[in-house]
C-alpha cells in the first residue's frame, strides 16, 4: 500500500520528502503521475499531496509580476480574468490542455515538471519567458523554463527531493502582444501535431523582443533563437513574419510519427502556425497600444 | 489506511490503497456502478466523469488520496429525493440516451456546467463535453438535451427536441440513473475472473505451450488451452479456421490471437497468470496488404494460397459500353482497418443456471447461433446451454464476434462456477474484429448527356488474420459497388484476401460503405469532368421499378431514391450557391469551401432463413408480452418492438412487455444485422400479436355472446364497439384461456418468400437508399477540414419511431466523419483511444435529418431498414466536397489534413 500524504506547508513536504530518501514523491494533480505510476514509468512509496498548501493555490498579480502557485489548475488559469483579459494567449493554451475534465486537476506548474516537448503549458511558458521556483531544504533558486527541460519526460525538478512551488513571469510594460496556434488531428482530447506560442513586445513600429516557443520539434519544449533575432528591430509587415516562419522551418527538427503527422507534413505547417500566431502577437500589440 | 470523503452527501470512509483511482474505488470496494470505464485509466473517454467539489474530473486519473475531505458526486447521487434531475429527465425527453454507456459520465459533465454557468450558451456546452465520447448519437440530441435542461429556448421547438410519450424509449431510466446493469456492473456470488494471453506477434507459429508454473500462483483457479476443448475448437460456422484457442504446431496470424485463458480469483491475478505462462513461438514473415499477400512466393497466411472467398457479376458487354461513353474515369480508392470502439469494451460473464445449463450472457447479434457455437464446442446439447444479451453499451457490428461468449462458456464448462471477462481497451483494440480495407479499382463510363453506361470494378477486401465471416464480404462489397444505378454492362469482381492485419469481420454497414465510398466519389468525379448536375445525374441513373438490376434480377421492395434525392435537391443549391458566395469573398489560397453530394443503396436483411418467427402471449393479470430476438445493443430494437406489438394490438406501449433476446425464453428469429430488426422481426411481432388478437377476441366472442367482428381491443378490456361498456377484462379472458386449457401463448411467422416468385437469390433484393450533403471548409495551407453542416435524407419506409431514426442518423453522419477525417487502426501501432482519433462534441456538424416514407409493401407499418445504411453516404459526401473545394480528387481515407494538403500542393505544381 502506497502512503498518501497531503502536508500544508511547502516546509512539512520537503521534510516528508528528505525523511523518505527518494521514495516519496510529489503529486499534483495527477493526470499524468497517475499513468506512469500504472504503467510502472515511475514508482513511490509515499504520494505527497501538494494541491492543499494554501500558498500554492493562487494566481497573484503583482507589480509586473505574475505568479502562479503549482496547485493552480488549467482550469483556473482559464477562468481567471486578469488573465483571460491580459494573457488570452495563455488562456487559450490552458483550454487545449486533454479536456475540461483534466483542465480541472491538471496544474501548469505539473504540466512543466513533467518535460513532455509539446506539453501545452509548457510551451506557453516558454513564450512568455517564465520562471520556476525550485525549492529543496538546501535552498531556493528561480530557474528560466527555457534552462528547466533535458529530455522528453525529464525536467530538472527531481520530485523525490525537490518541489517547484511557483511560476512566474513579467508582465511587458511597453507595447506588446502574445499569439496561440495549435494544430492536431482533431479539435480537442488530442496531442498537438504541432503547438505554438509566440510573444512580441515592440518599441514605436519596430519589434524590440521576439519570442518563438514551438513543439514537438525537437527533444524539449523549443525556442526557435534564429527566427526570433531575424524578428529584432524589423517592422511587423506580413513579409517579414512570413520570413520569420521560414526562418523556424530551417531550424526545427521534428519527426515522424505515423499515428499523428509525419516529419515533412510537419515542416511544411510550421511557417504557417508560426505566421498565423505572429498576426496574433501583432493584433494583439495593436490592441493593448490603443488601450 | 483509510480515506474520509462526502460521497452523494454522506460522509464516506474507504480502506484501498489510496494510490487506486477513484473509479475502481467507486465500482469495486462501493459497489456504485453507474461511473463507467471505456478506456484503460487513460483519461480518454470521459466515461468516469464524477464531480469533487462541483468540480468535473476523470475519475480514472483521480486517485482516492485526493478526495480525502472532498465532496464527490456521482450519478447514483444525481437524482435528489427520487426525482430525476432536470438533466435526466432532459437527456430521456430529447433522445439523447442511445447505448447508455457514455450517459452517466456526459450528466456529470454537463451538471457541473450548469452549477457554473445555468445558461451555457452552444460554445460552453460544447467545451464542457469536450472530454467525453460518445459513439451512439452523433451528440446532436445531447447538446439539445442540456439546452433543454438549462430552460433555453434553442432553434428547435421543444415538440420537435422532446420524444413525446409515443417515441419515448423503455429503458433510458435505467441509463441516466446509472442503474443499467451492463455485463461489467454485475458481481455474481464466487464470481471468477478470466484474462487471454494473446499473440505478442502478427505472426508466428506456436511450438509450445508450458503453463506448469501458473497453477501455483496465488488466486489461479484454472489454465485453460485448446486441449481442454471437448468439442470443436472453432466456431466454423461464422468463421473458418478460426480456432477459439490456438493448437501448438498451428499458427498464430495476428497480434491478439489467442493462446490460453487463466481464471483466477481477481482479474490482476488471472493476468499475472497470463504472464507466467511460457509459450515458444517462431517468428513468422508478416504482411497487412493484401497485394503483397497475392504476390508469387509470398508466405502462406491461410486459404487458398492466402485468398479465402471472391464473387463476380458479369451482364451485358462491359467493352462496347465503355468505347460508347464520353468520359471514362479510371481509379482506384482506398480505405482502412477501423475499430469500432463502442464505449463499452468487449464482455461476457457465465454461470451455470438452475436448470444446469452453460448459461452466457453477453453482447451478440446472434443469440441462438451463439448458442448453436457453444454447444458445439463443449460437445453438449443445445438444450443444455443458454444464451442472454444484457443490456449493451454500443457494438455497430463488433459484438457479433462470438468469441467471448465462447471462451466464457468454455470457463464455466470447465469449473462449473460464475465467471466474468472483460476485455481492456488494449485488447479491444488487438483482439476484435476491424472494419475491412478495401482497394477498389473502378473503371466507369457515362455519355455525354450523363446516361451511365459500364461499370468495372475489382476489389481486394483484407479480412486480416482470420475469416470473421470476411467470406461474405466479397459478395456484400459487388452488390454495393453499383449503386441504386442502371448500368449497361457489369465486370464485377471482389476477393477477400487473408492478411497479418487483425482479423476484419462486421462493421456497419458490413462491406458496404467501403464499395459505396469508391462508387459514388468515381461518379463525382464523372459528374464534374462532364459539368452536370449531381442530384439530376443520379435522378437521370437510378433503378426503375420492375427492371432488372445488374445483379440480374429485379427488386421486390419500393425504391425510395428518387424521392431521397429530391428531398436534397433544394438544400443542394442553397449550399452550393452559398459556397460560391464565401469562395468569392476569401482568398484561394487561405480557404475554400465545398458542398458535396453522395448517395447509396444498401441492401437490407441479410441472408438466412426468410421465415422469421416471434412470440405472443396475455399474462395472467391480463398484459401482453412479445418473445423475439432482436438484440438491442442501444439502438432501440426493444422500444420499436413495444411499439410495432401495441401500434398492431391497438393498446397502450405501458401494457405491452418484450422479452427480447434469450435463447431461454424467446423463438429464434435469427441473426440481428443488416439493419433487419425492425423489417425482419417487427414483421414476425405484428403477425404474433395479430394471432394473439384473433384468440382473444375468439375467447372474448364466447364470453360477452357476440361475434368477434363487434368487439374491439382496448389496454385492459375486450369491449363491443356499439356498447362501450359491455366488456371483458383482459385478466379475465386469460383466466378464461386457462379454464379451456388454451394456450396464451402464440407464435407469428414473418415470410417473405411467396413474394419471390420464381427467383430464388441467394440474398433477399430488398434495399433501402439515402444521400447525403456535406458542406465544408478547408484550410488550403493547413489541410485542415472543418465539416460545417450536413443534410442527410433517407428512405425508411415509415419512421416507426422518428426521434430513434434520427438519432440513428446523426450517429452514423458522425461515425461516418471520423471514418473519412480522422480514424484509422494501424496494426501494432494503435493501441486504445489516446491513438484512434474519434470524433468528439468539438467535431459535430449541424446536422438535419430528412425522414422520406416511402412505405415497404411487406414491412410492418411499411417499414424498411435505417440503422447501418445511415453511415453509407457521408464519407463520399465529405470526399467530394473536399475534391470539388481544393479541384484535386482524393481517393484514400482517412484523408489527414497531410494527405489533403499534399493533394493541394499536387494540383498548383
Amino acid at each position: 500500500m502506497i502512503l498518501y500524504m497531503i502536508p500544508s506547508s511547502v516546509k512539512e513536504t520537503l521534510e516528508i520528502l528528505a525523511s523518505y530518501e527518494g521514495k516519496a514523491r510529489i503529486i499534483a494533480g495527477g493526470t499524468d503521475l497517475a499513468i506512469d505510476l500504472r504503467k510502472g514509468r515511475k514508482s513511490a512509496d509515499v504520494l505527497v499531496d501538494i494541491t492543499r498548501i494554501a500558498q500554492l493555490t493562487q494566481v497573484k498579480v503583482e507589480g509586473d509580476f505574475v505568479e502562479v502557485g503549482a496547485a493552480v489548475t488549467f482550469s483556473d488559469i482559464k477562468k481567471h480574468k486578469f488573465l483571460q483579459n491580459e494573457f488570452p494567449m495563455l488562456t487559450l493554451a490552458a483550454a487545449s490542455v486533454g479536456a475540461t475534465g483534466i483542465q480541472t486537476r491538471a496544474t501548469w506548474v505539473g504540466n512543466l515538471v513533467n518535460g513532455m516537448p509539446a506539453a501545452d503549458g509548457a510551451i506557453a511558458a516558454l513564450a512568455l519567458e517564465a520562471e520556476i521556483k525550485v525549492v529543496s531544504l538546501e535552498g531556493e533558486t528561480w530557474l528560466p523554463v527555457e534552462n528547466f527541460f533535458i529530455r522528453p519526460g525529464e525536467s530538472k525538478i527531481d520530485s523525490t527531493s525537490q518541489l517547484a512551488t511557483h511560476l512566474r513571469f513579467q508582465i511587458p510594460q511597453k507595447t506588446w502582444g502574445a499569439g496561440w496556434q495549435r494544430i492536431g488531428r482533431r479539435t480537442n482530447l488530442t496531442l498537438p501535431i504541432l503547438n505554438c506560442a509566440v510573444k512580441l513586445e515592440f518599441l514605436e513600429d519596430l519589434i524590440q523582443s521576439a519570442i518563438i516557443a514551438l513543439g514537438p520539434v525537437g527533444s524539449t519544449p523549443y525556442r526557435a533563437h534564429t527566427a526570433e533575432r531575424y524578428l529584432i528591430n524589423k517592422p511587423p509587415t506580413d513579409e517579414i513574419i512570413a520570413e520569420a516562419g521560414m526562418f523556424v522551418q530551417k531550424e526545427a527538427l521534428p519527426r515522424s510519427n505515423p499515428l499523428r503527422a509525419s516529419r515533412e507534413y510537419r515542416l511544411e505547417i510550421i511557417p504557417i502556425i508560426v505566421q498565423r500566431a505572429l498576426i496574433q502577437a501583432r493584433q494583439q500589440a495593436i490592441e493593448n497600444h490603443l488601450k | 489506511m483509510s480515506t474520509r470523503f462526502n460521497l452523494n452527501g454522506l460522509p464516506t470512509e474507504v480502506q484501498s490503497d489510496p494510490s487506486t483511482p477513484l473509479l475502481d474505488v467507486l465500482r469495486t470496494e462501493l459497489r456504485l456502478t453507474g461511473t463507467k470505464q471505456g478506456c484503460d485509466h487513460e483519461g480518454e473517454c470521459g466515461a468516469c466523469t464524477v464531480l469533487i467539489d462541483n468540480e468535473p474530473v476523470q475519475s480514472c486519473l483521480t486517485l482516492l488520496g485526493a478526495v480525502a475531505d472532498r465532496h464527490v458526486l456521482t450519478i447514483e447521487g444525481l437524482k435528489q429525493f427520487e426525482k430525476l434531475d432536470p438533466l435526466q429527465q432532459a437527456f430521456i425527453q430529447t433522445g439523447a440516451v442511445q447505448c447508455g454507456y457514455c450517459t452517466p459520465g456526459m450528466l456529470m459533465a454537463a451538471k457541473a456546467l450548469l452549477i457554473r454557468e445555468p445558461k451555457p450558451n452552444r460554445q460552453q456546452i460544447i467545451e464542457a463535453l469536450d472530454g467525453n465520447l460518445c459513439r451512439c448519437t452523433g451528440y446532436t440530441r445531447i447538446i439539445d438535451a442540456v439546452e433543454f435542461a438549462a430552460g433555453m429556448t434553442p432553434e428547435k421547438t421543444p415538440h420537435e427536441m422532446t420524444a413525446g410519450e409515443d417515441y419515448l424509449r423503455m429503458d433510458s431510466e435505467g441509463k441516466v440513473t446509472g442503474q443499467t446493469p451492463y455485463v461489467e456492473d454485475i458481481v455474481l456470488p464466487d464470481m471468477l475472473h478470466m484474462k487471454v494471453l494473446r499473440s505478442p506477434l502478427h505472426h508466428a507459429r506456436l511450438d509450445n505451450i508450458d503453463t506448469s508454473s501458473v497453477s501455483a500462483m496465488p488466486g489461479i483457479r484454472r489454465v485453460i488451452s485448446w486441449k481442454d476443448i471437448p468439442g470443436i475448437n472453432g466456431f466454423p460456422e461464422y468463421s473458418l479456421e478460426e480456432p477459439v484457442l490456438t493448437p501448438e504446431s498451428d499458427t498464430l496470424r495476428m497480434k491478439g490471437a489467442p493462446i490460453a485463458l487463466v481464471i483466477a480469483d481477481t482479474e490482476d491475478q488471472a493476468q499475472a497468470g497470463c504472464k507466467a505462462i511460457k509459450i515458444k513461438i517462431d517468428p513468422l514473415p508478416f504482411t497487412f496488404d493484401p497485394e503483397e499477400a497475392l504476390k508469387p512466393g509470398a508466405t502462406l497466411i491461410a486459404g487458398n494460397n492466402n485468398e479465402l472467398s471472391s464473387f463476380v457479376i458479369t451482364q451485358g458487354d462491359l467493352e462496347t459500353s465503355l468505347k460508347a461513353s464520353k468520359n471514362v474515369i479510371d481509379a482506384t480508392y482506398e480505405t482502412a482497418f477501423l475499430e469500432h470502439s463502442a464505449l463499452e469494451r468487449e464482455s461476457a460473464f457465465g454461470f451455470i443456471d438452475e436448470k444446469g445449463r452453460v448459461t452466457v450472457s453477453g453482447a451478440t447479434h446472434q443469440p441462438h447461433n451463439q448458442q448453436r457455437y457453444v454447444s458445439e464446442m463443449l460437445g453438449i446439447p443445445l438444450e443444455n446451454v443458454r444464451v442472454i444479451t444484457p443490456p449493451i453499451g454500443g457494438s455497430f457490428g463488433g459484438k457479433q464476434d462470438p468469441w467471448p461468449m465462447m471462451a466464457v462458456a468454455l470457463g464455466v464448462y470447465l469449473l462449473r462456477k460464475p465467471i466474468r471477462l472483460v476485455y481492456s481497451r488494449l485488447e479491444s483494440f488487438d483482439a476484435s474484429p476491424k472494419r475491412h480495407p478495401y482497394k477498389v479499382h473502378l473503371k466507369l463510363g457515362s455519355r455525354a448527356d450523363g446516361k451511365l453506361t459500364g461499370l468495372s470494378a475489382s476489389i481486394l477486401c483484407n479480412t486480416g488474420g482470420y475469416d470473421s465471416s470476411g467470406r461474405y464480404i466479397t459478395n456484400y462489397a459487388v452488390t454495393a459497388i453499383g449503386g441504386a444505378y442502371r448500368w449497361q454492362a457489369v465486370n464485377l469482381l471482389a476477393r477477400s484476401i487473408y492478411t497479418n492485419g487483425p482479423k476484419a469481420g462486421q462493421y456497419r454497414g458490413f462491406g458496404t460503405a467501403q464499395s459505396n465510398f469508391a462508387l459514388e466519389c468515381a461518379l463525382d468525379e464523372i459528374i464534374e469532368k462532364l459539368d452536370l448536375d449531381p442530384v439530376e445525374f443520379r435522378i437521370k441513373n437510378c433503378i426503375r421499378p420492375g427492371e432488372n438490376t445488374f445483379l440480374g434480377y429485379p427488386l421486390i421492395e419500393t425504391l425510395g431514391y428518387k424521392e431521397v434525392l429530391e428531398q436534397i435537391r433544394p438544400y443542394h443549391k442553397l449550399f452550393s450557391e452559398e459556397a460560391k458566395k464565401f469562395n468569392a469573398d476569401h482568398d484561394p489560397d487561405k480557404v475554400r469551401r465545398g458542398v458535396g453530394l453522395a448517395g447509396m443503396w444498401y441492401r437490407f436483411g441479410k441472408a438466412g432463413t426468410l421465415k422469421i418467427e416471434a412470440q405472443a402471449a396475455l399474462s395472467s393479470e391480463g398484459h401482453y408480452i412479445v418473445y423475439c430476438s432482436a438484440p438491442d445493443y442501444g439502438q432501440g430494437t426493444t422500444t420499436a418492438m413495444n411499439q410495432i406489438a401495441a401500434e398492431a394490438l391497438g393498446v397502450s406501449r405501458n401494457w405491452v412487455n418484450v422479452v427480447n433476446a434469450d435463447t431461454g425464453q424467446v423463438p429464434d428469429s435469427n441473426i440481428q444485422g443488416a439493419s433487419r430488426a425492425v423489417y425482419f422481426v417487427g414483421g414476425a411481432v405484428t403477425k404474433a400479436v395479430q394471432v394473439l388478437k384473433d384468440s382473444i377476441f375468439s375467447v372474448a366472442a364466447e364470453m360477452l355472446d357476440v361475434p368477434g367482428k363487434d368487439l374491439e381491443l382496448k389496454s385492459d378490456r375486450v369491449i363491443v364497439t356499439a356498447q362501450p361498456n359491455r366488456f371483458v377484462s383482459t385478466m379475465d379472458i386469460a383466466h378464461e384461456f386457462d379454464l379451456m386449457g388454451k394456450s396464451r401463448r402464440v407464435t407469428g411467422i414473418f415470410d417473405v418468400s411467396p413474394n419471390l416468385g420464381d427467383q430464388r437469390p441467394e440474398y433477399l433484393p430488398i434495399f433501402i437508399t439515402g444521400a447525403h450533403l456535406a458542406d465544408l471548409t478547408v484550410d488550403m495551407e493547413t489541410g485542415m477540414v472543418q465539416v460545417v453542416r450536413v443534410v442527410a435524407a433517407h428512405d425508411v419506409g415509415k419512421a416507426v419511431n422518428p426521434v430513434d431514426s434520427s438519432g440513428q442518423i446523426e450517429g452514423a453522419v458522425l461515425m461516418g466523419l471520423g471514418a473519412t477525417l480522422q480514424e484509422e487502426y494501424l496494426p501494432g501501432l494503435t493501441t486504445g483511444f489516446s491513438h484512434y482519433h474519434l470524433p468528439t462534441i468539438g467535431s459535430t456538424p449541424e446536422i438535419k435529418t430528412i425522414l422520406v416514407e416511402v412505405p415497404s409493401k411487406y414491412g410492418p407499418m411499411g417499414a424498411k431498414g435505417l440503422g447501418e445504411a445511415a453511415m453509407l453516404p457521408t464519407t463520399p459526401a465529405i470526399i467530394n466536397a473536399i475534391s470539388r473545394s481544393i479541384h484535386e480528387r482524393i481517393r484514400s481515407i482517412p484523408a489527414t489534413p497531410e494527405q489533403i494538403l499534399s493533394a493541394i500542393q499536387r494540383r498548383r505544381s
